[in-house]
């Protein structure tokens, strides 16, 4: 008798089988879809990791090549160049005795040369990188999506001048 | 029931099992053999470097913004060995285009087995330029070409390599050497500033290399991090005013015959320096030509690194120490009697010329220069104390703070020294048996056309740092003297140079100055004939932009400062109003009253 009710509610064979080969197509499924996953972030980061490397090169090569054109702009500006080019278009040195002097208001000759800004003391916060990626998705979320519309109806309701 | 077989699949299980066991632990014993760790840490050359990256060195400008030193690239043509496989290519290529490679050198070197222990990275050329290393790209690029032709592993230039680095250069050549200093970049390793600014500010100007893992595998790869260039600065100096000086100073000993010599311009309110020439010249370009250029103990900039006993342009510190302590003033006399005056009775002190010059005020003492008033002042009016106090108030016996490097010093002999006796006060007192460096006597007479306030000289203006322009604020050293002092002193030397129609007098320009003439002693005293011609002077006297300090060394024209240097301080002086734009004084006078 025990053996007929079990008998009954027994899975058939085939449907054991069915289950087992959806299970192993599952686990296959799963697999093929992380090494996917990974292959394609890897050759991601590969392919990244090639351009950084390329960028670098081209940042070096400008930097050099910017040197290399101070150099030459600093050389081509040296003062025996820029004496002998006056010369070739008929300037000649002052004699003091004919030289004429004009007061102009507001000129100071002393003045300090700025190659760059001042020094500041206060240290601006960076802007390069976004708030959203400085906060977790949790509190991105509670900003973004719970307190936004919270947000929103008390700019409605304020009184703007 | 058990199947049938069962007992063989139960055998050819075991069988595979163990066969897979053994085949995992043989694997993993390979891993661990001497030859496997070998192979292991063969494949670490593989993964990546470790590279130290060194930023650019900073720019030096003049005050104009003017480049004075920089950098361009220059390649360094190495041969790493692990890569070489045609060593006969690389000889060839290497020897025909570098000429100071030798193509059977090469071809050993290129030729040599790569040993695991040895360094296979060697330095063929260093600062090779880039029109060669663009030769040497175009003879890579054809030799592969004929590789993918004939399809053979030859000809190669595999394992020849080549990479930019920084090379200092000073776009001015020799102007303005003996400031700068210069960068000896062929060591980069150990590369540094040598003398002048590029010694005083290296760590300023080099920055913070880094050294960075630069891994092969793409997935590993990060961006490198950001490399602050080395600071940048902006001189006092201006780069028209120091080849004016250069060439006059040139020109001057090419006329004196001096043996070398210096002029310094600078600002007596801020303590800037404007110019400074020193014999003799180089181009810091070719720094290797160094010792060449200054053999033995010749010092690299004479201005700064040479003490030297000045003569009579001390007298101007002197008689600023009896006018501003009260014990002498306009008025006093002295009576030169005989032309000589006796230290304790024993040692005596003659004037230039050995002559008797009568009663004379301050103004005469100063006017025509005379030794014996000035010993006078010093021991009988001023004594040891209040004269050397007044010494090291003005400066002298130690640095001056300058921020050049290898600044000299010489110390003061004391009264409480052993060695100090009543005669060094009368000698000091007009220059003599005192070693004083050029910058300490601008430093000095600074005071004194500044209404006695006394600047540290500076050649630095500004500093350019990440980003950042820090401007140097001039510092006072000292206010040595009053200005009722200082302004009486201006008088007094203006009015000596009228009087005696002195040849630094400057048409429209009323300046104020000294002559000095040092003699230089030997081993059996002061024997030479040979002298220090020195003029120090400074204008316009109503308000002074410019001190301008002149010494030649051993002139054989003549040897005296009134002959040699004053007429180069005028010289210097014409040309210096134009370029400083300073009006003459009837033009300024007549702009202040509009």
């Amino acid at each position: 008798m025990k053996n007929h009710i079990l008998q009954a509610y027994k899975q058939a064979p085939w449907r054991i089988q069915i289950q087992w080969i959806g299970l192993f197509l599952l686990a296959l499924v799963l697999v093929a879809s992380i090494t996917g996953v990974y292959l394609s972030i890897s050759a991601q980061a590969a392919a990244s990791g090639r351009k950084i490397q390329s960028l670098e090169r081209q940042i070096n090569n400008i930097n050099n090549e910017i040197a290399e054109l101070t150099a030459e702009l600093a050389t081509v500006r040296s003062i025996e160049n820029m004496q002998s080019k006056a010369e070739a278009l008929g300037f000649a040195p002052l004699n003091p005795r004919e030289a004429v002097y004009l007061e102009i208001p507001g000129y100071n000759p002393h003045a300090d040369l700025a190659l760059a800004p001042p020094r500041v003391s206060i240290i601006a916060e960076s802007p390069s990188v976004r708030a959203a990626y400085k906060i977790s998705l949790w509190d991105w979320l509670v900003q973004n999506i719970w307190q936004a519309p919270l947000r929103e109806s008390q700019l409605e309701g304020e009184v703007l001048p | 029931m058990k199947p049938p077989f069962y007992r063989r699949y139960v055998i050819v299980a075991l069988v595979c099992s163990i066969l897979s066991i053994a085949t995992v632990l043989q694997m993993m014993r390979i891993n661990y053999t001497p030859f496997a760790l070998d192979l292991i840490a063969k494949s670490e050359d593989y993964q990546g470097v470790r590279k130290t990256i060194y930023p650019p060195r900073g720019t030096i400008y003049d005050r104009k913004g003017n480049i004075l030193a920089t950098n361009q690239i220059g390649y360094e043509v190495g041969l790493d060995l692990k890569f070489v496989t045609d060593p006969e290519s690389i000889a060839f290529a290497a020897s025909t285009l570098l000429e100071e490679l030798d193509y059977l050198d090469v071809f050993a070197l290129a030729s040599t087995e790569k040993r695991a222990d040895e360094n296979r990275y060697y330095v063929l050329s260093s600062y090779v330029s880039k029109e060669k290393v663009e030769e040497l790209e175009q003879i890579k690029e054809n030799y592969a070409k004929r590789r993918q032709e004939t399809k053979s592993l030859k000809p190669s230039l595999s394992g020849l390599i080549w990479t930019p680095m920084q090379q200092r250069t000073y776009p001015e050549g020799s102007l303005g050497a003996n400031i700068l200093g210069f960068y000896n970049y062929f060591s980069r390793e150990t590369a540094q500033g040598v003398f002048g600014v590029e010694e005083a500010y290296n760590r300023l100007l080099t920055g913070k290399p880094q050294t960075v893992y630069m891994p092969n595998d793409p997935n590993l790869i990060e961006a490198l991090p950001d490399i602050e260039p080395g600071a940048s600065l902006i001189l006092t100096i201006d780069r028209e005013i120091q080849k004016m000086l250069e060439e006059t100073l040139q020109q001057a000993l090419d006329w004196s015959g001096g043996e070398g010599g210096t002029i310094i311009v600078a600002d007596p309110k801020t303590g800037e320096i404007l110019g400074m020439a020193s014999t003799p010249y180089f181009n810091p370009n070719e720094y290797w030509a160094y010792e060449a250029t200054f053999p033995g103990i010749t010092p690299y900039n004479r201005a700064v690194g040479t003490a030297y006993e000045p003569g009579s342009v001390f007298k101007v510190i002197t008689m600023a120490a009896a006018l501003d302590s009260g014990a002498a003033d306009l008025n006093t006399t002295y009576n030169d009697a005989s032309g000589v005056y006796w230290v304790s009775n024993s040692w005596p002190i003659y004037n230039w010329n050995y002559g008797a010059w009568g009663v004379q005020d301050m103004t005469g003492c100063m006017r025509y220069s005379l030794n014996v008033c000035l010993a006078y002042v010093a021991i009988d009016l001023l004594g040891p104390d209040l004269f050397y106090e007044y010494l090291q108030a003005f400066g002298f016996g130690r640095s001056t703070g300058i921020d050049l490097a290898s600044e000299a010093n010489f110390p003061l002999r004391l009264p409480e020294n052993n060695q100090w006796v009543t005669l060094d006060l009368a000698t000091n007192s007009f220059g003599q048996g005192i070693a004083v460096t050029p910058i300490q006597m601008v430093a000095a007479v600074s005071a004194i056309a500044n209404n006695g306030r006394m600047m540290t000289p500076h050649v630095v203006r500004s500093v350019i740092d990440k980003g950042q322009q820090y401007n140097v604020t001039p510092q006072v050293i000292n206010n040595p003297i009053s200005p009722e002092t200082a302004q009486a002193m201006t008088e007094m030397l203006a009015y000596s140079l009228e009087e005696e129609a002195s040849i630094a007098l400057v048409d429209g320009y009323r300046v104020a100055g000294k002559t000095g003439t040092g003699e230089i002693p030997t081993e059996l005293g002061y024997t030479s004939n040979l002298t220090n011609a020195s003029f120090v002077g400074w204008g316009p006297t109503d308000d002074p932009q410019f001190v301008v300090y002149v010494w030649i060394e051993k002139p054989t024209i003549s040897p005296w400062g009134s002959e040699v240097a004053a007429p180069i301080f005028k010289d210097v002086v014409e040309q210096l109003v134009v370029l400083m734009r300073i009006p003459p004084d009837s033009v300024r006078a007549g702009m202040v009253s509009d």
